[in-house]
Parts: C-alpha cells; structure tokens; sequence
C-alpha cells in the first residue's frame, strides 16, 4: 500500500495581510508561510492508515515558502519520503488548476493506491484539488472525508454531507480523496524529531513542467471586504454599559 | 586480696558453644549486610553517567548562593548532624528525630568500641603476646558507660516519639492512599508493614538492651562502680523493687540477651534491603544534591529524547530513589496532589523506586506496592513515562519545586519530572490545548498564536515611544514574555510599568517583534528542542541589541534567563521588576509612599524557591506604605497558582479545585483587601479564581507595580 499524500503552504493567517501593489494578490514578501491544516489533516490520517497497516507514505508538495519544514515534519511525523516539486515560480499564486496538473504529472510515474489531500486550503478555500486529480487521473474520488476505512482492494469513506448526514460509499483502488478531518487530531512531531529528520533525511526534488497549462482563471481585483455600517463599541464601567444596552433597546422599541 | 576492677565480663552467662553461636550469626548477618551494600552501590555506579557527570559538581564562582550553588560538603554534613531538613517544617517530628539519630550514633560507637576492644584488640593481643589486654576497664568502662546510657536515653526518647506517631497519627503525610488510582486497585499493605517493622523493631531493640543492662546489675548485686551505668542501674534497681531477685535477672538475662542479640543481628542484615537503608542512604544523598538541577535543567540522554527505561535514571538519581523515607512531606505540600490531580512527588519516587529495585534484582523487604494486575510500578517492562508513571500523572506538574524545597533527603523531583515529560513530548502524547501552544510558540514564537509583529501592539496608547534596543544603546533591556505582551489585561499592567520606568528617567527598551517566548517552560513541559530554539532566537534578537543588563516582567522567563541562558552564552546580569522597583525606592530615587492598604502578597514560584528573591517586593509594599500580612503559605512554602510548567497551556477542568482558588481561600481568611501580584501569570490566574470563589468586591488582585504607580505617579490607577 503506498499513499501519496499532497500538501501546500499558505499564508499564516494569523499575519495581518495585505494586498499587494498590483491589487490581484496578497503582498507576499512579509508574510510567513506554514501548512495547510486540512492537508495535517491528510497526513494523519494517512500515517494512522500506515500505522494500522504498513502502508508506506510519501508527502508531495510544490515548492513554495518555507515548504521544507512542511516536508520535514512530515518525515519526523513517520512519512516515508518526501518529495518536492520544482519548475513553476516559487514565490507566486499557483492555482488549483495548474497545482492539480503538477501534482498529477508527479503521480503518473508513480505507483500508488491512494492519494490524500485536504479538502481545501484555507487561504483560496477552492476545495477542488481532490477532485481535479481525480478527474486528470482518471480514477474515483471523494470529498469532504472524515473516515477512511480500507477493506481489501477497496475503500469505505464517510462523508459530510448538507444538513448534517454522514454517507459511507466505497471505491475502488486507487483513488484520490479530498480530507475534512482525519480519525484523530494531527499528531505532534518535536523540534528534536524534525531536527533528527532534517539531518537524516533528505526532500527529494522533482521538476516539472508543463508542456500546456490549462486554462487559467486570472484575478482581476483581490480585495479586504469593504466596511458596512459597523458596530458601536460601548464604553464605561458595567453599569454604564448595561444602562446604555436598556437604552438603546428601549429607543427600538425592542423592551 | 583483689582489686577492683571497674569492668564487666562480655558474653558474660553464656557458653562457649554460645559464644560459637553468636560469632557464626554475626559473621552470616555481615555478610548479608555487605552483600546489600555493596550491591546498591553497584548499581548506582553503573546509573547512566552523563558527560558531565560527577557526584559532587565543581562550585562555580559564577553559581548564585542557594540558587545555582551546590551547598559545600561541610555545609551538608552540618546539615545531616543537625537534623535541619527534618526539624524545619515539622519541629516535633525533627527533633524526635535528631534524638533517635544521635542516640543510635552513640549506641553504634558503644557497640563498635566494645568489638574493637574484645575482637580486635583482644584477640590480636592474645595472639601475638599470649595475654589478652583489654582497656574496657576502669575509669574508661565508667565513662562509657555513663555517656553511652545516655545515648540511650535519647534514643529510646526519639523512638518512642516517632513510634507513637507512627501508630496513632492521622496526619494526611502518613495516609499511603496514591493520588493516581489504577483501575485495577491496589494494596499498600506491605508498605504499612514496613514501617511498622522498622520503628517498632528499633524500639524493641533498645528496650531489650536497656532491660538486659538492669538484669545483668541486679544479678551481679548491684557493684556500686556500676552507678555510673546510671540508667540500667536504675532499671536494675526497678527489678529489684519488682522482687526480682539476682538469680532470677540472671536466669531472665540469659534469654533476653540472645532476643536482643537475634534482633541487633536481624535489624542489621534487614538494612540494605529495606526502607532501613535510608539510613546510609538519605545522608549521602543530602551530601550529593545539587539544586541547581532544577534551576537550570540537566540535557535529555544522549540515545533518547527523554526517560525511558531505569536504565536512564543516573547514579545520583538512583541513590535519590533510595533515600525516600516515605515521609510524605512532598505528598501534603503538591498543588497537583492538593487539587486533587493524579500526581504525588511521593507517588512517583516510590513507583520509581519499587521498578528500580526489581529491575535490578535487589528484593525490597516490605515496602512495595502489590497490585492484581502488572500495571504501574509492577509494569517490568514498561516504558516509565505513559506507562509505568501514566500521562496524567506526569502532565499534573506545575514544576512548583514546593517538593524539592520541603523533602528533607534532597531529593531532585522536577528534573526527573521533566526527563519523563521529554519522551511523552517525543511519542506526541500530550494534551491538544498544549500540543496547539506549542506549535503556536514554533510557529510564531508566542503561544498565544499571534503574529510576532504584534507583540509590541501594547506599546500604542502611551503618550512617549518606547526605545527599540536594537537601534540604540539602552541600560536595560525590558523582556517582557508572551502573557505580558499579549494577553488583553495584562498590557495595562505593561503600559504602566513603562509609564513608571520612563517618570524615573529610566534608560529601558525592547526587542519588538524579535523577543520570542523565552522558553521556561516550554522547556519545564518537556520539548527540548523547542526551548532550545528559542534559545537561539533569543540569543540573535540580543546579539543585535545594545544593552547592559535584562529585566524581565514574567519571573519564569526571568529564571531560563538567569540559570539556564548563560550556558547559552548569556552574559548579561538579569534582574526582576520588582528587583528594579526596589532599587527605584532605595537609591532615593522615588520617594516612599504612604497608601495605607492592608495588603498580602503571593511569592510566585519562580521568583521565591526558584530565585529566593523574597525581599526585593517586601521591601517595595512597606515603602509605599502597606500593611503587608502574610499567608500562612509564604517564602520558601509559598503555594503555587497552578500555572507553571505549561499547566497553563492545558485543560485544568479535570481538578477537584485549582490551586489558585485553593491560595484565594487561603488570602481570604485574612482581614486584607489587596492580593498584591509579582507575575503576570498569577495575574491572569488569581484574577480567575477570586471570580471563581465569588469575593472580587472584597479581595483585589494588584500587580506590584499597579501600587508603585498609584503611589508615587500621584494617579489613581487602582480603585477599591
Ligand atoms: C470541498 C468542497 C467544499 C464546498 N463548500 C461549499 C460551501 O461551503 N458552500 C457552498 O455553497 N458550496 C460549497 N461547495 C460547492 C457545492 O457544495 C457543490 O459544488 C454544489 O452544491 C453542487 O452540488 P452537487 O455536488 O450535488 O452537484 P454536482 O453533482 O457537482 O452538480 C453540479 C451541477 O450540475 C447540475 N446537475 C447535476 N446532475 C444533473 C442532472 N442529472 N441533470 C441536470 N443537472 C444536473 C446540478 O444541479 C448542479 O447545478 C463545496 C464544494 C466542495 C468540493
Ligand atoms: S513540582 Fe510542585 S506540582 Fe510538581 S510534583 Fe513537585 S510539588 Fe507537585
Ligand atoms: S520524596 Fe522526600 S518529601 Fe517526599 S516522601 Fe520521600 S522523603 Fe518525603
């Protein structure tokens, strides 16, 4: 069983971002970079699979910042290789379209039986990563995974669904799942253990590139959402604040 | 005619074949007794030796007294001779103690003066000159024995004192209930036994020599040279008022002497292989300890991340096992045990030792733990950290040193706490709240998970910039830690701390975005590497700054940053505020104030036991005019607010009653209106807990410098 796990970097969202001078990206040279936490999500539940079932794991990402220390603390966490994919501009917006194609020009020399990811990234909150692969490749795919059991050749995954329904559907091997959460909450990898990983292991580099991208959606305008209205902050001492509550619910008519 | 000789016969009723006996019995108990020895001396000596090892460290000029200095090996043994340790917390119990102590110590010299005269010197004499000489005669025998009952009064004094204790005390120390209950229950009859065995076998021992002592001089007719024997001619001369008449002392005599002869023999082949031998054991422990270990945190083991197996434990913490007496003093004093957490220092010591033992093949007479099922320290092959000492119970630790400070064999609990902590850290197997701190601090340097760039966001509001240390030269270098940086109650407490600073002219400035999460206890929780890189962060933020000395608002920060940094390469002296405030009021700068509040304030941990900075924010609450009324908990026993250690980071719901409401309870027993604060943490923490035990109108919780502000800044910043 070998699991091909892909991962990406995105901004910390806990940076103040801002747009950049051209209006159609964030300003990426002051912000730090760190993993995309349903893609944690994927590799925990592809290392509690490999854990059950002597799987071997692979994580895959594109290069992007800092996306070396996403990689080694996925060896430290106990992922067998790791693999980074060259050959596009580092420091830019890849979209999910082109990212999908890279990662799948990366598996078609690949043996796998399954691929994870996250099912979506929180900065573009595109969610279609799983599926484009799945669709590139050709083989079946699901999203918003919260349980994958494996059952000989096939797959049982549940799945969110609308109003609150989890559905079980089975596929068959290989195929691509787009991860909500995995079975257990991402598993904790030292300083120590990714320092040892960073000494003892090696991200292998991969480039690739693309004879044809294919078509791109291009931002015209990135922008903060514009204010509406806003909120009054009441200030003063408790009671203060609480008569003035009375008040303004009185003013309503609301009391 | 014959002269007096002031003597008496050794083996003086018994027969040769007796005396065959006796020799035979002796010689088989010395064995056994060496045997025990020297094997526990084995083992400590094939404990895990780290580079540095050595069992007393070298004294640095650079080591702070009582903080970072290794107490010097006359120091200690004037420490074991008068009991010190034992006698400061509990007087009775001490001084019981010291007596049972000394009078032992002058029975042995008894009985090792008589071998020597009889065995060595009369034997060897006997040989080589054909004449046995003796000088267990004359003025000597009446000396001896005239100072040598006396030991035996202290003795049988300081025994009967702790006997009684023993049998008849309900004090929660003596109560062996665990405060970790396996599933599987548990009995700790055996170790019950054990002590019972021990006290009552001393007693019996001493009573049955002072009782053969009275015999013998009422059955050789009370020879008047023997009222310098004071206390068995007194016991002598009972007899005879009890109508028991010579032969009959002589007759009883006979018997008694082999009872107490088996039981001295038995009592002293029993030692190595019981709670006897901390007898040896706990002196040499006192000698070899070396607080600074819990200061200043010794380095995981070099093949692992953390402990694993006995294997691990080194010499010094192997002799440490071995000196608990069981006393429980750690046990009362824990504020995980006291909030009813799964964690009991004493607990943890005893499991520890129970493994130790049987992995080492010594059997334990008595004093082990017997459970149904192989679990806890039964577990043999067990990894120590998660299974022979369970998660929970490791993870309870608030690294508040109350049990290193109040042990009385100097035994090391922290460092031995975090050592296990390492390996839970590097299995992942911790708490989601802590596991989340912890990649926040990796991520962003601050576990609050904020970004690092606003970690001066606190500074806006102030009607003057604060100096950035790293552009231009300032005296000190404010570092202020995570709580205070960004917790939203605790920047007021910030921002007037620098209003203070900058009214007196004094030249401070900070590292802005660059200081990172100094790492205390990121350190304390058990992630090495974590700490390690802060370290490094740390150090390049100073490296670019330009300062002369550091201060710190969090006192936890303050204690990595003066005993563990410099191994790092620190060079700088490092004070706290209040060491700052202090020197503010006493170089005349500040005049004191006159604010009439009747206050109490709380010693944090890491500033009290850890610094022994106990004066520095006493002397600023009387200099500014408060009426300071002490805790019963204070100083060196304060009570920890259950923070420490990166408690704070995990979930406190499972406690019957957090340590910070329990001290709240304890301040509000006292006809005070302030709880004056020296530490943001116990900020935020006390702060909870007056909500919690519902008395925020009555009791206010102040920081230090809130007061020095409203007293000498002449702005009212803290209402009643
Ligand atoms: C990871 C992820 C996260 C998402 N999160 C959100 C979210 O938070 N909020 C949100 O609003 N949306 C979200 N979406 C999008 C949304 O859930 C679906 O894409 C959308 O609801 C389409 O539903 P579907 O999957 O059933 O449609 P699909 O089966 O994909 O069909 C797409 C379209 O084809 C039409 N169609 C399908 N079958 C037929 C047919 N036989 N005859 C005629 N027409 C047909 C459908 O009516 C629909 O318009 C998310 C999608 C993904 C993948
Ligand atoms: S350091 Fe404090 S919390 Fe930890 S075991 Fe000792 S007394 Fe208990
Ligand atoms: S560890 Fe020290 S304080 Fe605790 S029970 Fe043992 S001897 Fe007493």
């Amino acid at each position: 069983m070998h699991i091909v796990v892909a991962m990406r970097q995105l901004a910390d969202l806990v940076e103040e971002l801002e747009v950049n001078g051209d209006g159609t990206d964030i300003d990426r040279d002051f912000v730090k970079f760190v993993s995309n936490e349903w893609d944690e999500a994927a590799l925990e539940e592809a290392l509690t699979i490999k854990d059950e079932s002597a799987a071997s794991v692979t994580v895959v990402a594109l290069d992007e910042p800092d996306v070396d220390q996403t990689l080694y603390a996925a060896l430290a966490k106990g992922a067998d290789r790791a693999v980074k994919l060259t050959g596009h501009d580092p420091s830019a917006w890849v979209r999910t379209r082109e990212r999908a194609q890279r990662i799948a020009s990366f598996l078609a020399h690949e043996e796998f039986d399954l691929v994870l990811t996250g099912v979506q990234a929180a900065d573009d909150l595109d969610g279609q990563l799983a599926g484009i692969l799945g669709s590139t490749l050709d083989i079946p795919h699901a999203a918003v995974v919260v349980g994958v059991e494996l059952t000989g050749s096939s797959l049982r995954v549940a799945q969110e669904l609308g109003g609150g329904l989890v559905g079980v559907s089975e596929l068959e091997l290989p195929a691509v799942l787009g991860v909500q959460a995995a079975r257990q909450a991402p598993r904790y990898a030292s300083i120590t253990r990714i320092r040892q990983a960073m000494q003892t292991q090696k991200i292998e580099e991969q480039e690739v590139s693309l004879e044809v991208t294919t078509p791109q959606v291009t931002v015209r305008r990135l922008y903060p959402p514009e204010k509406q209205g806003g909120a009054t902050m009441l200030t003063g001492s408790a009671k203060d604040v609480a008569t003035e509550i009375v008040n303004i619910l009185r003013s309503k008519g609301l009391v | 005619m014959l002269a007096i000789i002031e003597t008496r016969k050794i083996f003086a009723g018994e027969t040769e074949v007796a005396k065959i006996v006796f020799y035979v019995l002796a010689l088989i108990v010395l064995v056994i007794f060496f045997v025990g020895v020297i094997r526990r001396l084995v083992v400590y000596n094939r404990g895990r030796r780290a580079p540095n090892f050595a069992w007393l460290r070298r004294r640095d000029p650079r080591d702070v007294p009582e903080v970072s200095e290794r107490p010097t090996v006359p120091s200690s043994l004037v420490t074991i001779a008068t009991n010190q340790t034992i006698i400061k917390t509990k007087h009775k119990v001490g001084v019981s103690h010291w007596l049972l102590f000394w009078g032992f110590i002058g029975l042995f010299l008894a009985t090792s003066i008589l071998s020597l005269d009889y065995d060595v010197l009369g034997n060897a004499s006997r040989i080589i000159t054909g004449h046995t000489y003796s000088f267990f005669q004359g003025p000597f025998y009446l000396a001896y024995n005239a100072v040598f009952d006396f030991a035996g009064l202290l003795a049988l004094v300081g025994t009967v004192l702790l006997a009684s204790r023993r049998w008849f005390s309900k004090e929660p120390q003596l109560d062996y209930t665990r405060a970790q209950k396996p599933e599987s229950g548990y009995s700790r009859a055996r170790i019950v036994i054990g002590d019972h065995v021990f006290v009552s076998g001393l007693l019996l021992i001493l009573v049955t020599g002072l009782l053969i002592q009275g015999l013998r001089i009422d059955g050789e007719h009370f020879p008047s040279f023997e009222q310098w024997t004071w206390l068995g001619y007194l016991i002598g001369k009972g007899f005879a008022g009890l109508g028991v008449g010579a032969a009959a002392a002589r007759a009883v005599h006979a018997w008694l002497w082999w009872v107490h002869v088996g039981l001295a023999l038995a009592f002293v082949a029993y030692i190595p292989w019981s709670k006897a031998w901390h007898m040896l054991a706990s002196p040499a422990n006192l000698a070899v300890r070396d607080f600074s270990n819990v200061r200043r945190l010794p380095q995981p083991p070099a093949d692992n991340a953390g402990y694993r197996s006995v294997d691990d434990l080194t010499p010094k913490e192997l002799l440490g096992l071995d000196s608990c007496t069981k006393c429980g003093r750690c046990h009362v004093v824990c504020p995980a045990r006291t909030g009813g957490a799964p964690l009991s220092p004493r607990d943890l010591i005893l499991d520890l030792r129970q493994l130790a033992d049987h992995k080492h093949g010594i059997p334990l007479l008595f004093d082990t733990e017997t459970r149904p099922s192989p679990t806890g320290p039964m577990n043999e092959d067990g990894c120590l950290a998660g299974e022979v000492v369970v998660g929970e119970t490791l993870w309870s630790c608030t690294t508040c040193m109350a049990c290193v400070e109040i042990c009385p064999v100097g035994i090391e609990h922290v460092p031995l706490i975090v050592q296990l902590r390492r390996t839970l850290v590097d299995q992942g197997a911790m708490d989601p709240t802590l596991q989340s701190a912890l990649q926040n601090i990796a991520t962003q340097g601050n576990s609050f998970g904020k970004s690092s760039r606003m970690r001066a966001r606190w500074t806006k509001g102030l009607d003057f910039p604060i100096v950035d240390a790293r552009t231009q030269h300032v005296e000190y270098l404010w570092f202020l830690g995570d709580f205070a940086s960004f917790d939203e109650r605790l920047m007021d407490i910030s921002r007037t701390l620098a209003t203070v600073l900058h009214a007196n002219g004094i030249s401070f400035g900070i590292l802005f975005e660059e200081e990172r999460n100094a790492g205390n206890d990121v350190r304390r929780v058990g992630e090495e590497g974590l700490f390690e890189m802060l370290v490094e962060q740390n150090m390049n933020a100073f490296a670019k700054a330009s300062f002369d000395k550091i201060f710190t608002t969090d006192p936890h920060s303050f204690n990595t940053l003066r005993n563990e940094y410099p191994a790092f390469g620190l060079d700088r002296p490092v004070l706290h505020y209040s060491e700052l405030l202090a020197k503010l009021l006493f170089t005349g700068k500040v005049a004191p104030g006159n604010l009439m509040r009747k206050v109490t304030y709380h010693d944090p941990c890491y500033l009290g036991r850890y610094n022994r900075i106990f004066e520095a924010p006493r002397a600023v609450i009387s200099a500014l005019g408060c009426d300071l009324v002490e805790m019963p908990r204070h100083g060196v026993n304060s009570f920890c607010c259950g923070a420490g250690g990166g408690r704070i980071w995990m979930d406190d719901s499972v406690l019957d009653e957090r340590p910070s409401v329990n001290r709240i309870k304890e301040a509000s027993t006292l006809d005070v209106d302030y709880f004056v604060v020296a530490c943001p943490k116990d900020y935020a923490m006390f702060s909870d807990a007056v909500k919690t035990v519902g008395i925020e109108d009555k009791l206010k919780v102040v920081d230090i410098v809130e007061l020095f502000a409203e007293a000498t800044l002449s702005s009212a910043l803290v209402d009643v």
